[in-house]
């Protein structure tokens, strides 16, 4: 196997919006022949202003829309030529909001033993102890497998959502904005945990935040939308020493430092 | 500016000196009953704002920042209690306020933005709509003049051409224009102080920058005080003047943005400070700092130490002579950082203050 995990070619994809009763469809281009490859083990972070398709792009990536044009190999296989079932072992993805990608109604053990059930997993009685496990791996306390999500802090579920994402062992997580709905001091617990699992689990990460602090710190590579088109794609230091576009310049002049002395743009 | 001339003047405020505090508030408690008790949501606090001044509040979820500001608004829950010892605006007491004088003060005096400019627009009016409601409300300017204030004052946001945007409806609106629309909106009657809670959270990087220089140059332009909420200690280093860290409900830390940024404290401010990933300043895929632990629940009396829980294994202790007390309260001590005299540290309790710093006898003897 190759290690090149993630290979896009041309993907576009095009919405068609209503512009009115009588009115007719409007075409939307969300995403505009974009071209990605991510390699093993590296962290593709994708930026961009809200609504310039970055999220499109992750739900191609996932199997969960179909691309107009272009094609997408995972591992090295055309996306629509592998199954659902095993496109759900090979990438998952880590929502924005722990508070909604979670069933209020289910406990934190069946929310994240659904997947095996799902994968339809031959060992059923082995089922607890590898939940529990992957909750040890991301760092909750076993106590909580009766639990409810209402009785969890943000940080927990975000937890639960990347258990849930990992008990199947994926190759692929793509994380949308992971932490830009938790606390400062809840974000680094989060952002530690991703470091720590893409080592140990040897992970690809592609990464969509609008935090350019969060990407510099955890990104190998960055690639910045604009209007469903990728304008730039470099290495994080090159991205962040020399911006090439403007998009990116102003992206970069948007970066508020933490200290007042080097910062006080406004003042 | 030619846009002040237009309005007629506000007399009972500017008759007599004008005083440099904008607001002053002395002992603020909050308390909602809930299910499992009372819950202390705020625990004697007291802040300030001066003419022109920006103060941040800084603190994790569930600390109390917004109901402090709702307090000083007047806008808290029916069933929640507020006790507080002085509340002046421009040093008029508003404590006694009725509802109805109250309301002559909101949106006149002092003006708020908040968080999701989508939820505070009403959706069912125009932007023309609701900006003129104000003028008629607050300044009984209507007709014509209070067509072209509106005008002017959107394109002082920089909303160009104003005109254009007049007779759309709230969800036609990107979120920086709403946010726009909103600080316009407050900005009509001349306000004397602005809470603004979370006002970028919901926006692009790129917009909130842009939002924030124009806060900040309106601030000057009109000279305001400005209360300044958020949780992004980037923004608070590019805004503040002075910053207030809140922690379950109470001020720990509090001082110019150079004291806080410079010479944090407090440990919670240091583990804050330490959380977020600074370009340059921590290797990439180095672990971050972090803070343990969650807010503890304020349900009920509370019992022992705010922090507990919380203290990393790696916390350092801090040199005790560096600070001196300042004042005691019957639950908590204020001390003084040395080398600032506005430069204050609160601990909840005796255990949190000795877990912090080291006092060295023979230094102190």
């Amino acid at each position: 196997m190759s290690d090149l995990m993630v290979e896009a070619r041309g993907v576009t994809k095009d919405f068609r919006i209503s512009r009115g009763l009588f009115r007719g469809k409007e075409v939307l281009r969300a995403v505009d022949r974009v071209s990605l490859n991510v390699n093993r083990g590296e962290t593709l972070a994708v930026v961009g202003e809200s609504g310039c398709g970055k999220t499109t792009l992750a739900k191609i990536m996932l199997g969960l829309l179909e691309p107009d044009d272009g094609t997408i190999k995972l591992c090295g296989m055309p996306i629509n030529e592998i199954s659902r079932l095993d496109l759900a072992k090979l990438v998952q993805p880590i929502f924005q909001d722990p508070y909604s990608s979670l069933n209020p109604r289910k406990t934190i053990g069946s929310i994240i033993q659904l997947p095996l059930l799902v994968q339809g997993d031959k060992n059923p009685e082995n089922w607890r102890k590898r939940v529990l496990t992957t909750m040890d791996l991301v760092g909750l306390p076993s106590r909580m497998f009766d639990q409810f999500p209402n009785q969890l802090s943000g940080g927990q579920r975000q937890r639960v959502a990347i258990a849930r994402a990992l008990i199947n062992r994926p190759k692929i997580v793509i994380c949308d904005e992971p932490t830009s709905a938790l606390d400062v001091s809840v974000q680094s617990q989060i952002l530690n945990l991703l470091n720590e699992l893409r080592s140990e689990l040897d992970l690809t990460y592609i990464l969509i935040s609008h935090n350019l602090a969060v990407v510099e710190h955890m990104a190998t590579k960055v690639a910045v939308m604009y209007f469903g088109e990728k304008v730039e794609e470099s290495e994080t230091d090159q991205l962040f020493s020399r911006p090439q576009h403007d998009y990116t310049k102003t992206l970069l002049d948007s970066i508020l430092v933490p200290d007042p002395r080097s910062a006080s743009k406004f003042h | 500016m030619a846009f002040v001339t237009l309005l007629p003047q506000k007399t009972e405020i500017e008759e007599g000196a004008v005083s440099e505090r904008v607001l002053d508030v002395e002992n603020l408690s909050i308390e909602i009953p809930v299910v499992g008790g009372m819950l202390h949501a705020v625990d004697n606090i007291s802040l300030h704002v001066e003419r022109g001044e920006t103060l941040c509040i800084v603190g994790e979820s569930g600390c109390g920042k917004s109901l402090t500001s709702l307090a000083i608004m007047d806008l808290l829950p029916k069933k929640a209690i507020r006790t507080v010892n002085k509340m002046s605006l421009n040093d008029e007491n508003i404590l006694n306020f009725s509802e109805k004088q109250m309301s002559n003060v909101r949106g006149n005096k002092m003006g708020m933005i908040f968080q999701e400019p989508m939820s505070s627009l009403n959706p069912s009016f125009t932007v023309e709509n609701q900006m003129l409601e104000t003028l008629s409300r607050h300044r009984n300017i209507v007709g014509s003049q209070a067509k072209d204030l509106v005008i002017q004052m959107l394109e002082k946001v920089g909303i160009i051409p104003a005109e254009k945007r007049l007779r759309q409806y709230p969800h036609q609106l990107s979120g920086g224009l709403r946010q726009r629309v909103m600080i316009a909106m407050t900005l009509l009657c001349e306000p004397e102080l602005i809470i603004a809670d979370e006002p970028t959270t919901a926006l692009d990087v790129t917009i909130q920058a842009q939002i924030l220089k124009l806060m900040k140059g309106l601030q000057n332009d009109f000279n305001v005080g400005l209360i300044f909420i958020t949780h992004d200690l980037g923004v608070v280093a590019n805004i503040a003047d002075r910053v207030a860290v809140m922690y379950a409900g109470q001020i720990v830390e509090e001082g110019s943005v150079f004291d806080i940024f410079d010479n944090p404290s407090h440990p919670y401010t240091r583990g804050l400070l330490s959380c977020i990933p600074v370009p340059g300043k921590i290797k990439r895929g180095e672990p971050l700092g972090s803070i343990p632990g969650m807010v503890p629940s304020l349900v009920g009396d509370f019992q022992g130490c705010r922090f507990s829980g919380r203290w990393g294994d790696a916390h350092e202790q801090l040199d005790g002579a560096d600070i001196k007390l300042a004042s005691t309260s019957d639950k908590s001590k204020t001390y003084k950082v040395k080398g600032s005299e506005t430069h204050l540290i609160r601990f909840c309790c005796e255990d949190c203050l000795k877990k912090s710093y080291i006092f060295d006898k023979r230094k102190a003897s």
